[in-house]
């Protein structure tokens, strides 16, 4: 029973720091496309230009190998969890 | 509402840090004298420091088989600096099962013999390295469990505590991330709806 609620809650714990990570993780990309933006065309000033750059790099990020690293969040703790009973027991 | 703020965090340091020392895995040196279990109950604050009735197989009793190490341990001041000749120490041998503390051991009964077969008690002593974690509180009948024994080279041998090192640069990582997020959070998210 213990070991239910120990995947169970360990799952769902795992869940929240994994939506925490993606937010961070793409809210950071955004803002370093608006910096590379406004750092090297600083006099194009219209809006729509700008929109398209970053939309366009974001869905370079939505389809990359990076946001698919932050899947590691649930590989890596049951590794660790088995590597520790390994070398308790 | 400065030092009220101080205070705050003040308190949480000693309480994190408190529970850390309770929680991280220590190595003492000592010859063990006697193995032996005797039946406790655990009632209202011990219940904080043994494992939950649900890891051992007394799940309809109050009253529990302890499995205890008595042994006789180097002993040390401030984070084993200074050496302070030897006293006795009595260990507690449980599962923690599962959940809490993250120990998952489950072979209380092995370590119990392999305890037994290292009891030294005439010179030459036998010193072993006994990894544990948790306080002796004699007031409530607490022990710290051990989790591991294993021979030491000699007698003044004191183990480097690595393991601990990795677990403190890892949680201060987390730490730092934590606050990385909550940051980055504020400035693009929080400010948007304050202007």
């Amino acid at each position: 029973m213990a070991f239910v609620k120990l995947v169970v809650f360990g799952f769902l714990a795992l869940s929240v720091v994994y939506l925490c990570i993606s937010l961070y993780s793409r809210s950071v990309r955004r803002e370093k496309l608006e910096d590379e933006w406004d750092e090297t065309r600083p006099n194009v000033t219209t809006d729509d230009a700008r929109e398209t750059f970053i939309a366009e790099g974001m869905e370079l990020y939505e389809n990359g190998m990076r946001r698919k690293l932050i899947l590691l969040v649930f590989v890596v703790p049951p590794i660790v969890v088995m590597t520790i009973i390994f070398f308790v027991n | 509402m400065r030092n009220i703020k101080r205070g705050f965090w003040l308190a949480v340091f000693i309480i994190f840090g408190a529970w850390l020392n309770y929680l991280m895995p220590q190595q003492d040196i000592v010859r063990i004298v006697h193995t032996e279990n005797k039946l406790q109950y655990v009632a209202g604050l011990q219940s904080l420091f043994y494992a939950d009735v649900e890891t051992g197989p007394n799940q309809d009793s109050t009253g529990r088989d302890l499995r205890l190490i008595a042994t006789v341990r180097k002993a040390s001041y401030l984070f084993g600096l200074i050496d302070a000749g030897t006293e006795t120490m009595v260990y507690r041998n449980e599962d923690t099962g599962w959940i809490y503390p993250p120990y998952f051991k489950f072979d209380s009964a092995d370590l119990h013999a392999e305890a037994a077969a290292a009891s030294s008690t005439t010179e030459p002593y036998n010193w072993m390295v006994l990894t544990h974690y948790g306080w002796r509180i004699p007031f409530i009948t607490v022990y710290p469990n051990a989790v591991a024994i294993r021979p030491a080279p000699n007698e003044d041998y004191r183990p480097f505590p690595w393991l601990n090192l990795i677990i403190l640069s890892l949680l201060l990582a987390g730490a730092l991330f934590v606050r990385a997020m909550w940051r980055q959070f504020r400035e693009r998210t929080l400010a948007r709806f304050r202007s």
